[in-house]
């Protein structure tokens, strides 16, 4: 069916809530999908994966800052999802670019890394610069990796499937590079093996918001019923004492 | 042509003009006792149609001699054309609810880009009239619906089919034929997004300009569907209605709790119209020049607020109250101009010690409607990029020092005070209609909405001071990472710490709080008089009345329908 992204916002919103995430994060959460459907980066299809696993964060310990000196710092994430803790790891990158020019910040064990696309764009809006690679996968292993200018309000992203054997101890680790002084750009190598590959330049993301703004978004029935269903834990049940304290006589 | 550097320049800095502080014009009973203005949206809408003589005119009539039936408007401005489609259907008086819950109305309307065909307007058919349990596309970009006013409306006719003219003091009573009890936009039901209205549409590039626009456009409709039956009933004795007392007409509007969470979920774009509808004063309090004619066109708009506030009819007590203490500030307001005004400024001064809230706000309205060049370029800044960015790097010990500094109002409320925390927002299952609930009596406060900020700021506050101690040197992002629980209210903090006005001072889990207040003040943004409070949740007000009708559009215009009164009759 085909949903405003409003309509998907607010859902979003309230899905994550009634999956106990926190306020401000279950915002975050909803924009950072929000954000990727809307610019054709597939957003959707990367909830879809996620969805099963949501509620299991609320019982996995916080994010934790394992090293840091002035020019980096690696976060372990405790197999958390990217949409409640990525967007603090980049605000760490960025206040590190601040102070010094240019910093790295390591994620470890962080899941739908996609998602931090979102913060990207945040950062380059904010006269910042980022870029962020990742690998995904446990059988077959893809490649990605996206990048902002200071200024723009649009990032590139690439991604690739790879040839690299899987590994037993995958960290499931994002490498985040920040600059107030440099503008970085990336895309990835034409490396051996590598298939399917594909680079889409801001000026395409930012033509993919275009379609969304005039024409909403396109979206599974299943899907849209399951984000529904999750977030009606928000609400109340209504007795005759609640209609009162909406107002009636 | 004002500019935003010019702006920027007038709100801060060496040229910043003199505002009211933050302290004062956020108190939540103030925002409360705020008038319709010359900014408000309803004026600059109407400014807008008039200045640039938007071509409105039907492209599909076809009503029975009850008036039921379809009515497509067609709508020529200058940037698209766009068509407004109604549905008029019978409604047995026993099914008409105002409230959200409510499943059937008298009228239900969409506001459409393009010319409507018979396919579209089929489809229109099968679910605008259905409203939430409808769906439509994004070339809709309001929904709207409303209740007709079965007392007024079946005296109307009446007396317009006898040959005679409404009774004005009755329509002093009720301005209006129809309430509308809801009207939807910015993507609600499939429709299209604020982003596309903004970036799209020129003409509604405004807030709630297109929402605005469907109640006039109902206002027109309304007078036109009675004069129609009328009409129809008895052709030989019937008299069109003389346009003044047509004017007189506004649009009933019924508004509930769902308008308050808005205004605590959008502190942006609330802040911008503070921060415009303050900047017109300062500008007032400095530029505006007295003379003879200003003081004698400043006294006929006290007394012609004197006498509008006469006619509210209410049965509110505590609206009562007020209306009665604002005419004594106007009688207070008439004596001191009499004694002479030098400057602006002392006689705002004199109304902060000598008048109510409602009296002062009030006089704020005036002044702003006798500086149109002062105030009206400023119509053009009432929208907001809606970011409430963290500032990563600030150090936690400056956090601190802006929670002490722009919320100190929290930090000074005691929320361990009986009943500081007594109440709770949240959505019910019902339509997910907004409620209030009582937390020792009811169940679901752990799904209360986020509308507590006062007590949010308090807790953070609480947890940045012991942080602060331990790690003095670390910035709010390191402070992000180790207290993610924390984020939501930390970027609120910074980002209203961004703005000259910031968030409503207001403790809203307060067993005593007045939700009337949050919804009073958007309704002022949105121009509406005759407030008429049906309990402390809900209030019933009047739209645009006193506005020009669409026929006289292309005519002379002199933008003067602040405060109107009955007609002469």
């Amino acid at each position: 069916m085909n949903i405003s992204m409003n309509e998907l916002k607010a859902a979003l919103r309230r899905c994550f809530e009634a999956t106990g995430y926190f306020v401000g994060n279950y915002e975050d959460a909803a924009n950072m999908i929000l954000w990727l459907e809307k610019h054709g980066l597939n957003g959707l299809g990367e909830l879809k994966r996620a969805l099963p696993y949501i509620g299991e964060d609320r019982e996995k310990p916080l994010s934790n800052v394992v090293y840091e000196d002035n020019t980096s710092a690696i976060i372990d994430s405790k197999g958390r999802s990217a949409l409640n803790c990525i967007a603090a790891s980049v605000d760490l990158a960025h206040a590190k670019a601040l102070e010094v020019g240019i910093a790295t910040v390591t994620v470890h064990n962080c899941h739908n890394r996609k998602f931090i696309l979102k913060a990207l764009t945040d950062c380059g809006r904010r006269g910042i610069s980022v870029a962020a690679y990742w690998q995904n996968g446990s059988q077959t292993i893809t490649e990605h990796t996206a990048a902002i200018k200071a200024g723009d309000r649009y990032p590139s992203y690439s991604e690739a499937t790879t040839s690299l054997e899987a590994s037993t101890d995958d960290k499931q680790a994002l490498t985040i590079i920040c600059s107030s002084r440099v503008d970085l750009t990336s895309s990835l190598q034409h490396s051996r093996g590598n298939r399917n590959a594909s680079y889409i330049t801001p000026e395409q993301v930012a033509l993919n918001k275009e379609h969304s703004v005039d024409n909403g978004i396109e979206i599974d029935d299943a899907l849209w019923a399951e984000i529904n269903r999750i977030g009606e834990g928000v609400l109340v049940e209504s007795s005759e004492r609640s209609r009162q304290g909406a107002g009636g006589r | 042509m004002t500019t935003p550097a010019a702006i920027k320049a007038s709100l801060r800095g060496d040229n910043a003009l003199p505002l009211r502080p933050a302290s004062q014009v956020m108190d939540l009973e103030r925002l409360g006792a705020m008038h319709q203005s010359r900014l408000s949206f309803m004026r600059t809408l109407v400014r807008k149609i008039m200045r640039e003589r938007w071509q409105i005119e039907p492209a599909r009539f076809e009503l029975d001699q009850d008036g039921y039936g379809t009515v497509v408007y067609e709508i020529k401005a200058p940037h698209g054309l766009f068509s407004f489609v109604l549905f008029s259907n019978y409604l047995a008086p026993e099914d008409r609810n105002d409230r959200v819950i409510a499943t059937q109305w008298d009228l239900t309307m969409a506001l459409v880009d393009g010319e409507v065909d018979d396919i579209y307007l089929e489809k229109l058919r099968q679910n605008v009239p259905k409203q939430e349990a409808g769906r439509v596309d994004s070339r809709v970009f309001v929904l709207s619906r409303a209740n007709r006013s079965a007392r007024n409306f079946d005296y109307v006719v009446n007396q317009l089919a006898q040959g005679e003219q409404p009774d004005v003091k009755k329509i002093a009573d009720v301005g209006y034929l129809y309430r509308t009890t809801a009207v939807y936009g910015s993507g609600k039901l499939g429709m299209a997004d604020w982003e596309k209205v903004q970036s799209r549409w020129p003409d509604f590039a405004r807030p709630f300009a297109a929402e605005m626009f469907v109640c006039l456009m109902l206002r027109n409709f309304s007078l036109l569907q009675a004069e129609h039956i009328a009409q129809h009933k008895a052709p030989d004795s019937y008299q069109p209605m003389k346009p003044e007392i047509k004017r007189y007409f506004g649009i009933g509007n019924s508004t509930g709790l769902g308008m308050a969470p808005y205004l605590i979920n959008h502190p942006l774009l609330i802040n911008q119209w503070v921060e415009m509808r303050e900047l017109a004063l300062a500008r007032v309090r400095v530029l505006g020049n007295i003379d003879a004619r200003m003081l004698q066109q400043l006294k006929e708009l006290v007394q012609r607020s004197a006498i509008h506030t006469q006619q509210i009819m209410t049965e509110d007590d505590w609206q009562t109250q007020n209306n009665v203490r604002v005419l004594e500030d106007l009688a207070a307001l008439e004596q001191r101009v009499e004694e002479g005004v030098e400057d602006w400024d002392s006689l705002i001064h004199w109304s902060e010690e000598n008048c109510s809230l409602q009296g002062q706000e009030l006089l704020v309205s005036v002044l702003l409607e006798l500086y149109p060049e002062l105030v009206n370029d400023l119509e053009d800044y009432c929208s907001a990029e809606e970011f409430l960015d963290l500032d990563p790097l600030m150090p936690v010990a400056q956090l601190k020092e802006v929670i002490e500094q722009r919320y100190d109002w929290a930090l000074n409320l005691d929320f361990g005070a009986d009943g500081a925390r007594e109440i709770f927002w949240y959505r019910s299952e019902e339509k997910m209609e907004p409620r209030l609930g009582n937390t020792t009596e009811e169940d679901g406060k752990e799904k209360q909405m986020a509308l507590g900020v006062g007590y949010a700021v308090r807790k953070c506050y609480d947890q940045l001071s012991e942080y602060v101690a331990e790690h003095p040197e670390h910035s709010t992002a390191r402070f992000m990472v180790a207290r993610p629980k924390l984020r939501g209210i930390v970027r609120r903090i910074q980002s209203m710490n961004r703005c000259i006005y910031g968030d409503i001072q207001a403790n809203l889990l307060h067993r005593d709080v007045l939700p009337m207040h949050l919804l009073r003040a958007k309704l002022a943004f949105f121009g509406v008089s005759k407030f008429d409070p049906r309990s402390r949740l809900w209030v019933r007000n009047t739209m645009f009345q006193g506005a020009p009708l669409l026929e006289d559009i292309g005519k002379t215009f002199n933008d003067d329908w602040f405060m109107p009164l009955a007609p002469q009759q």
